[in-house]
């Protein structure tokens, strides 16, 4: 049912739409600032960073093994995935589980995360919800059910308005997800003012570090390295390289390369 | 003396960013980033902004491989804001770089490692040594003061101590590749190639498109000798020369290492004749590179046959 279309005041556009986008923009800005100040240094332990160094290696050796020659492969294999005194069999490193209740530096993170993104999150939309109340803002190129509406137009109590009518707070979040271009652009990749970034991070939880569990990441890896075989690159090389003449290019450039600039 | 802005007609720029590129790249040529940042810190240091201090590390340690660290400071002209500041006489040395990153980073790691560098240039290893031992205390995972203290060792010549710290450092940071390099170079010196060898996989592995230590791997295995290390050591020149074929030295490394093979008393036939087709070829992209290389020129015919007859007495005889 396409309703008629509705003529809205030009002095919403001015009063209403961009306010909002800038005062979301702002906010962003200052909450990218704010971030930054608050931030503690990362205290790195040097086990932690032995062990993900160790993963490392030894993934590399399950990638590029076929490089080195087959003994070498198999030393190396030997010194990881041995039975008795392989690396990942008798190294366990003692797990301590990170309970976010106690664990004090997580705890304050997880505070100043909070404070930095929700709460301002939550202050403006109410702000904006009781200031720029009772009247539609703008209408969604596409069309919508009526499942958005009580989502949708707050405040607003018409049975027969479309609901791709919407009202300031839907334009508020739009806005908060669709700046992060713009945050990019300004203040460069990486910016503590992307929300939707940190709203990933909390789903992923800790995935880079390893402190969750090195054991389990030492057993994946030993399963991953036992399968491997060494199948070595450099079978036919000789064979490949003779079946033709070499390139010798630019080798013999009559000017040589002036100094410095 | 001219300053490098008139010699080479470039702004300030183009220097700095001439300085970005090569610490980027990694280059050593101390002297002429002595002598564009000297310029640069000189005259524009205004106009530099933040960059300067990345800048001063540069050129600090450009101007301790150069040995310009006793260069008398003359009078600093006004300081503005504590921070920028026009030297009189531009000469800029070690002392003046050190003092103003002190200044701007009293309580940094990275600015002490520089003061300990500085002392090590002045052969005081001692002091040197206490200075890298309070940054470890503090931060146990910093790995350039680690390696700092190796390479006092290094330069002592106390090359068993250092291979041992060396080794040390390496079980735990067994990703840093600049390390197994130095390491694999102090075997070589030491002789002990297996080691070395074992030092050169670790870096094919994990830069296997690079040709360079390809080459090193197959010379080290040359050296080793024996027939297994002979015939290890072809493939990998071979491999060298497929990822570039223009590494000369790969190309005598595979000729040399193909009739070694071909004269050994111990080898079957079959072996035999493969090694001597390589040899061959190897023989005929030489000769081929000598042609290209002296196109055009009169002493062409001389040069080949000078090549023909290294390639003939580079021939190993069954004695």
């Amino acid at each position: 049912m396409a309703g008629p279309e509705l003529l809205l005041d030009s002095s919403i556009r001015l009063w209403v739409v961009l306010p909002i986008v800038f005062i979301t923009f702002f906010v962003g800005i200052i909450r990218h600032y704010v971030t930054q100040l608050l931030q503690s240094d990362k205290k790195v332990d040097l086990e932690q960073v032995s062990d993900s160094q160790v993963l490392l290696r030894s993934r590399i050796l399950r990638e590029n093994g076929k490089y080195i020659p087959r003994q070498s492969f198999a030393m190396r294999k030997h010194y990881f995935n041995d039975a008795e005194t392989g690396f990942f069999k008798t190294v366990k490193r003692k797990v301590v589980p990170k309970n976010p209740m106690t664990d004090t530096s997580m705890l304050t993170d997880m505070m100043k995360g909070n404070l930095t993104n929700v709460l301002p999150m939550i202050v403006i939309g109410g702000w904006i919800n009781w200031a720029f109340s009772g009247f539609v803002i703008t209408k969604v190129p596409f069309p919508l059910t009526l499942r958005f509406k009580p989502m949708l137009q707050r405040g607003i109590d018409l049975l027969s308005l479309d609901a791709s009518w919407v009202s300031s707070a839907s334009w508020y979040f739009l806005n908060v997800f669709g700046l992060r271009s713009m945050y990019s652009l300004i203040l460069g990749q990486d910016n503590a003012a992307d929300q939707s970034r940190v709203m990933q991070e909390q789903m992923t939880g800790a995935a880079m570090a390893m402190p969750p569990d090195p054991n389990k990441a030492f057993k994946s890896e030993w399963e991953a390295l036992e399968i491997v075989e060494h199948k070595w690159a450099l079978e036919n090389v000789e064979e490949e390289l003779i079946s033709r003449d070499l390139n010798f290019g630019n080798l013999f450039s009559q000017d040589a390369k002036s100094a410095m600039f | 003396m001219a300053s490098v802005s008139e010699m080479y007609d470039v702004g300030w720029e183009e220097m700095r960013d001439k300085l970005r590129k090569w610490r980027e790249d990694n280059c050593r040529n101390s002297e002429q980033i002595v002598d564009v940042g000297e310029e640069l810190i000189g005259e524009h240091s205004s106009k530099l902004g933040d960059d300067i201090w990345i800048i001063y590390e540069q050129v600090m340690i450009a101007a301790l491989d150069c040995s310009r660290d006793d260069l008398a400071l003359v009078s600093l002209a006004e300081t503005f804001q504590g921070r920028w500041f026009v030297l009189e006489n531009p000469r800029v040395s070690v002392e003046t770089c050190l003092q103003e990153l002190r200044k701007q980073f009293p309580d940094s790691h990275r600015v002490k490692r520089l003061s300990g560098m500085r002392l090590e240039a002045l052969e005081r290893y001692d002091e040197a040594n206490k200075h890298y031992d309070t940054i470890l205390q503090d931060d146990p995972t910093n790995t350039a003061a680690r390696k700092r203290k190796i390479s006092i060792l290094k330069a002592q010549g106390k090359s068993a101590e250092a291979i041992r710290e060396l080794n040390e450092y390496l079980e735990q940071f067994v990703g840093d590749q600049e390390a197994w390099h130095e390491l694999s170079e102090l075997y070589i010196n030491e002789h002990d190639y297996g080691k070395a060898a074992f030092c050169l996989e670790e870096l094919m592995m994990t830069n296997p498109h690079n040709h360079l230590y390809c080459e090193q791997y197959a010379e080290v295995k040359y050296t080793q000798g024996g027939l297994e290390n002979l015939e290890l050591s072809r493939k990998y020149f071979a491999q060298a020369l497929r990822l570039n074929n223009r590494n000369m030295r790969a190309l005598f490394g595979l000729y040399m290492s193909a009739s070694h093979i071909a004269a050994s008393p111990k080898v079957s036939a079959k072996v035999k004749k493969d090694n001597m087709k390589y040899a061959a070829w190897a023989a005929t992209q030489i000769n081929r590179a000598y042609k290209m290389a002296g196109r055009g020129t009169k002493e062409n015919k001389c040069s080949v046959k000078a090549v023909e007859e290294m390639l003939e007495s580079m021939q190993i005889n069954i004695s």
